[in-house]
């Protein structure tokens, strides 16, 4: 029997990849995969919780619309991305830093 | 009365103030003088020395035989000591006092004329008086300590006096030499001054050494040297005495002391004539006679010994000396030797009056000596030769040309070898006498004294005798160089004569006694009888004045036919007798070998000492100082440096670390709050 | 051990493996290619949570949407980007990455902990949804169900969406589109 215990520490366990990943990483695309990989966790927990609620089903159907918001997310993301690097010539988060006290 | 008394003591006193302190007065006048040859100095410095000879002739006559006139002031206090500083006039005083003036009188007439032409002659006559004034002063002093201060400042007119053509290397190195042994002499005064004060707690000479109970009478028991003030043990009264005899052997040349003498002869003629022959080193006398009472008799007996063996040793030397000036320097020191000798043996008064003559005929002698060696170096600059103007054997045949010289050096020698009709024959032969009545009585070796003494005189004839007639008689050697040469010698000029002319009235008989041929009853020795002279009558006044006179006679015969005949000399020239004579008894090689030889080693070796010890010792001083300043560089650099410089890694390493948190990085903002939702969950669940 | 547990762990060690070379790889590339077997893997775990529908639209949105979209995005930028982006430095362990480590380790440590304290299976709602037969079983056809909730229950935030992905689309294009010459 797959416990609930399981899912949720597999859960954990990608969530904290991807908050190593965002924290540590030079470059932005890779924190992009990073924030993916939490939201991943993130929709899996979903899912594991919905498997005791069949009736109103709102697990997976949040998962679903998680799914959908993470690909718009990325899709803004990007272009995001692309602008700063025309403007800066690097996508190094470390090195866009005129926003500063 | 008294007050008309104390008006005439007070009268006195006066005079004898100015008489002493014109030359010092003439002194700074000369030295402030514009030009190095202003003839104003020597007229200043004669008429001062005038007056104080007229002064000096009025005190004498008002104090001699009369009573003894002493006045004084406090000087200063040093705890309970009262040191006075004043006058003392007694018999010796005036003595002195006319003495000094009257033989200064022609010497400085003279010097107008021997100085003239000379470079210097402002400071010649500066230091002329600056000397009378130091004598002067010393023949009056009241007290010890002013006594010593005059005796040195007589020293060092001397010293002056002797270096006066100080670019003549000779000259330097005479006057240092004077000057160092008068300095020895000058320790022993000042031991026997202090351990006088030390037994008797004063510096007075009344009181010590004068009236009916001298202090200084030595009074010793069982080793113990008793006086009222307290005692010491009796050693101190014999270092007492050898200092004395210390000072009187440096400042009259006698035997050890006595080479600086023949060296001073460097100095100007009228100089050597006026300090060296008749008032300097006769200060070594004044002061035996001011000190007399403190000798018990074995130390007088080692006096005669001193004075007579001085004596000897010096005649023995002027037979064979060549330089004028020289062999009556010789003179002079014999002449002092029989001072002292007289002294040791009891002729207080004889001592005195052969020091009185004695600078007469001596001074005199010095003159003549002057006059020759000008005319003998005007004959070397006319014809340019090279001869030394002082060599008698260069002499002869002056008394053609020089007739009244001749005269005056004749009266001189005749009282220097001491014949019947002169001064010196009542002065010497007083000395005689009273040696052979001391000698009798005693032991046999005693006898010595006398018979040397007399062995001195016929010697002292020889000489003089030598002297005359190599000098004044036969032919001037000199023309054996070149007969054609052209010769203006003649005699000088009044400044010359005058002087030469009062110098030979007092070597003869009248001023002294009516009787040339006996001398107890002169002024003089009546003067002093009551100091310590005592005259007696016996065989030997009559016995020995015959005997030493006729000799004499005979010896100054021989000397006349062995100088005049020229023929082969009947001494060897090479025997051991003559080298030692003429080698001044190696008196100056032993000296120089044995004793200034260690002191200059000992002045080197100090110098080393200081330089490689105490220098090397500062060097390493500094160089540990150094090394220390270093170190304590390093420190600051390294250590106190290095722990500013951590913290301030450390603050900028924080600071660095900071600045991130701050830099706009979004992946550290990011962080920050994460970090603190950690904390915040941390806590949760903890707590 | 069932087939079924042992199937989740071999799902979740390849989910997780490979998340951790997706995040210690610094080659770009490498690092979404990862990805692919990381979203993969998680597709069987829903799978294995009884979700079918969600693993499959995990698959097609996920795999063959975003990803697709940022190795277009990454491939299509020029080369000097490609070279600008593909070599980062610095390695996986390093003292520059240290403190995100810990970071991560801590987390982790945090949320293992409540996840155990919790004790997710011994909830009230949890064991009550065994016993009033709402849990999901595997038998069940969970699609029809999934299709007739979206439609009634949460038809606003289905409608929303669609606005939404509407709004990011046109946001999207506008963002990237070529800037005027200067």
């Amino acid at each position: 029997m797959i416990t609930l215990t399981d899912f949720l520490i597999v859960s954990a366990a990608l969530f904290c990849v991807g908050l190593y990943m965002i924290v540590s990483k030079q470059n932005a695309i890779q924190i992009l995969i990073g924030i993916e990989l939490m939201l991943n966790a993130a929709i899996l927990n979903l899912v594991a919780f919905g498997k005791y609620d069949r009736l109103n089903n709102g697990g997976q159907i949040f998962a679903l619309f998680a799914i959908v918001l993470a690909a718009a997310t990325t899709a803004v993301a990007l272009a995001i991305i692309l602008n700063v690097y025309k403007q800066y010539k690097t996508i190094d988060p470390g090195k866009i830093d005129k926003l500063r006290d | 009365m008294d007050n008309f008394l104390q008006a005439i003591d007070s009268l006195t006193i006066k005079f004898t103030l100015t008489a002493v302190l014109l030359p010092l007065l003439a002194f700074i006048i000369n030295l402030s003088l514009p030009g190095k040859q202003n003839k104003a100095s020597g007229l200043i410095s004669t008429v001062a020395i005038l007056i104080s000879c007229v002064l000096s002739v009025f005190v004498f006559s008002k104090v001699w035989n009369g009573h003894q006139v002493h006045e004084r002031i406090l000087w200063f206090i040093i705890g309970d000591t009262r040191l006075y500083a004043g006058i003392l006039l007694n018999n010796l005083s005036v003595l002195m006092l006319l003495l000094v003036s009257l033989i200064a009188l022609p010497v400085h007439i003279y010097s107008t004329a021997y100085m003239r032409g000379d470079g210097h002659y402002n400071r010649y006559f500066a230091y002329l008086s600056l000397f009378c004034f130091s004598m002067l002063a010393l023949v009056v002093a009241d007290n010890l300590v002013l006594l010593y201060v005059f005796w040195e400042l007589v020293g060092f007119s001397s010293y002056l006096l002797i270096g006066f053509w100080f670019t003549r290397d000779k000259a330097v190195q005479a006057n240092k030499k004077a000057f160092i042994m008068n300095r020895i002499g000058d320790i022993g005064l000042l031991t026997a001054i202090i351990i006088l004060f030390t037994q008797f707690h004063t510096f007075d000479i009344p009181a010590l050494f004068g009236g009916n109970t001298p202090l200084a009478v030595p009074v010793i028991k069982n080793g113990i040297w008793l006086a009222p003030a307290g005692s010491l043990p009796v050693m101190w009264q014999y270092v007492a005495c050898g200092g004395i005899f210390l000072a009187v052997a440096a400042k009259s040349a006698q035997f050890p002391l006595h080479t600086w003498l023949p060296d001073a002869m460097e100095g100007p003629t009228s100089v050597s004539a006026l300090i060296h022959a008749a008032t300097m080193v006769a200060a070594g006398v004044f002061l035996l006679g001011r000190v007399y009472p403190m000798f018990s008799g074995a130390e007088l007996t080692i006096l005669a010994i001193i004075g007579c063996f001085t004596a000897f040793m010096a005649a023995t030397i002027a037979l064979t000396q060549n330089d004028l000036k020289r062999i009556l320097a010789y003179s002079t020191i014999s002449q002092l030797g029989y001072m002292i000798m007289a002294m040791g043996v009891g002729a207080y008064s004889s001592s005195l009056f052969h020091l009185v003559t004695h600078a007469f005929f001596k001074c005199l002698l010095f003159l003549v000596a002057g006059i020759v060696i000008h005319q003998m170096a005007h004959v070397r600059d006319d014809n340019r030769l090279s001869i030394d103007p002082q060599n008698i054997l260069n002499m002869g045949g002056l008394r053609k040309k020089m007739p009244l010289t001749f005269m005056a050096a004749l009266i001189g020698g005749v009282a220097l070898v001491g014949m019947p009709l002169t001064s010196g024959y009542l002065s010497k032969d007083g000395i005689l006498i009273r040696a052979f009545e001391w000698s009798e009585g005693k032991s046999g070796w005693y006898m010595l004294i006398p018979v040397l003494a007399v062995l001195t005189t016929w010697l002292t004839a020889f000489y003089v005798t030598r002297l005359i007639v190599k000098v004044f008689c036969g032919e001037l050697q000199v023309l054996k160089i070149n007969p054609a040469m052209k010769l203006h010698i003649k005699d000088g000029g009044w400044q010359y004569l005058l002087p030469l002319a009062l110098l030979s009235a007092g070597s003869l008989f009248p001023f002294y006694a009516a009787n040339p041929v006996t001398y107890e009853r002169s002024w003089l020795i009546t003067g002093f009888l009551a100091a310590g002279g005592n005259v007696s009558e016996g065989i030997y006044h009559v016995a020995v004045p015959a005997v030493v006179n006729i000799l004499s006679i005979l010896v100054i015969y021989g000397a006349w036919v062995i100088y005049t005949r020229q023929k082969a000399l009947p001494f060897s020239q090479t025997g051991i007798l003559w080298r030692l004579s003429a080698n001044e008894w190696y008196f100056d090689s032993i000296y120089k070998k044995y004793i200034i030889k260690p002191v200059l080693v000992l002045g080197r070796a100090a110098f080393w000492l200081d330089r490689k010890v105490i220098d090397e010792f500062i060097n390493g001083l500094a160089k540990g100082v150094m090394a220390l300043s270093k170190l304590a560089a390093w420190t600051d650099r390294h250590i106190v440096d290095g722990f500013l410089n951590v913290l301030v890694l450390a603050v900028q390493a924080t600071g660095n670390f900071a600045r991130r948190f701050q830099a706009g990085k979004v992946q550290y903002y990011l962080y920050s709050m994460l970090v603190i939702i950690l904390a915040l969950f941390i806590l949760k669940t903890l707590v | 051990m069932s087939l079924a547990q042992l199937l989740f762990y071999i799902m979740a060690f390849i989910a997780i493996a490979s998340a951790l070379f997706v995040a210690s790889t610094a080659n770009l590339v490498r690092s979404i290619f990862m990805f692919f077997v990381t979203l993969f893997a998680l597709a069987g775990l829903y799978v294995l949570a009884l979700a079918d529908f969600v693993a499959i639209t995990q698959i097609v949105i996920y795999v063959g949407g975003i990803l697709v979209l940022i190795l277009f995005a990454f491939m299509l930028s020029g080369k000097e980007t490609l070279n600008a982006i593909g070599q980062q430095p610095g390695r996986f362990i390093s003292i520059k990455t240290l403190p995100a480590f810990l970071l991560a380790g801590l987390f982790l440590i945090v949320l293992v902990n409540m996840i155990l304290k919790a004790d997710a299976d011994n909830l009230a709602w949890v064991k009550k949804a065994a016993v009033t037969k709402n849990m999901i079983l595997p038998g069940s056809a969970m699609t029809e169900n999934i299709g007739i909730n979206l439609m009634t229950k949460y038809l606003l935030p289905f409608e929303a969406i669609s606005v939404l992905l509407m709004v990011a689309l046109i946001g999207a294009a506008h963002l990237s589109r070529k800037g005027e010459k200067q």
